[in-house]
């Protein structure tokens, strides 16, 4: 029943990218930018995506501490390797449309930089698991450091309202943006089809965690015999 | 109007801004090819990397119960 359900997901990702692929090639360039202003369409839902997964990972992380129960552990590990994948389509988007409206392809301004940074950590929390072996002090180290790590996720998010930045201002949720109702109902829909595909993702990265835990128990029980 | 300004603009360009103005479009719907295939080449990696996490993690399991069966018949 749940890999129906997950298939069932899937094929609506895939159903909805699609539509949303038709859609976006037929809009006309934008006036200023031209075609590449097109990216945004996967650039900005990649990004929510990621933030989203942040902020799961994060409540997550907080529900291990108070419980220590490994399923919150193994949510956390799931959705945060996710999130890096979304983060990094996010990362190099970004630059190839810098690439072509600043004419560099990276600066060190406080959105990029603080974005480099947030995949940094989350690829740091990834690396620490691997290096601590006891699976409660794993779990226990990587929940903190994962509180630690979401900290720059609000810097990334508000840095374009908190600073001058070379990457534009906020479009969405302000009042200083503009957007067409048509063109945001597409980006929207791709925001959907990618949480879609995100959350199947998750839900194979996290069955592959008890594939991870049946294994351990396994040696334990080879060790006991 | 507009296809009297579009018109004088045009006039005053010369061949060269022409062949400069089709090769930055051309340039420009060539990077958002690039940047829709990477994120998707991104996306696809990471699929591709759990399909064989997946394979690896269920070889270990049936390996580790092949041995402990062998060892509890001892």
């Amino acid at each position: 029943m749940r890999d129906k359900i997950l298939y069932a997901l899937g094929i609506a990702a895939m159903v909805i990218l699609a539509r949303d692929v038709y859609l976006i090639a037929r809009l006309p360039g934008e006036a200023a930018q031209g075609a590449i202003f097109k990216i945004i369409f996967f650039h900005v839902p990649a990004a929510w995506t990621a933030i989203v997964a942040a902020t799961t990972s994060l409540i997550l992380s907080i529900q291990f501490l108070r419980t220590k129960d490994f399923k919150y552990d193994a949510g956390a590990v799931a959705v945060t390797e996710v999130g890096l994948a979304f983060l990094g389509a996010n990362l190099v988007t970004g630059s190839i449309w810098g690439s072509v409206i600043w004419g560099i392809w990276w600066t060190w301004d406080v959105r990029l930089t603080s974005a480099l940074v947030c995949w940094l950590l989350y690829a740091g929390y990834l690396m620490l698991r691997h290096a601590i072996e006891e699976p409660t002090q794993r779990a226990t180290f990587a929940a903190v450091f994962n509180i630690f790590a979401f900290l720059d996720v609000p810097i990334v998010y508000f840095s374009i309202r908190w600073f001058r930045t070379q990457h534009p201002g906020p479009v969405f949720f302000s009042s200083t943006g503009s957007f067409p109702t048509d063109w945001t109902m597409i980006l929207l829909w791709n925001w959907i089809g990618l949480l879609l595909l995100g959350i199947v993702m998750t839900a194979v990265r996290l069955r592959q965690e008890n594939f991870q835990r049946e294994i351990d128990s396994l040696r334990r029980e080879a060790h006991a015999l | 109007m507009n296809l009297l300004a579009h018109t004088l603009l045009l006039a005053q360009a010369s061949p060269d801004d022409v062949v400069l103005e089709l090769a930055r479009l051309q340039r420009n719907f060539d990077r958002l090819s690039w940047g829709f295939l990477a994120a998707w080449v991104i996306l696809a990696l990471f699929v591709l990397m759990m399909v064989g996490r997946e394979g690896r993690l269920k070889r270990q399991i049936a390996s580790l119960k092949a041995m402990l069966e062998e060892r509890q018949k001892k």
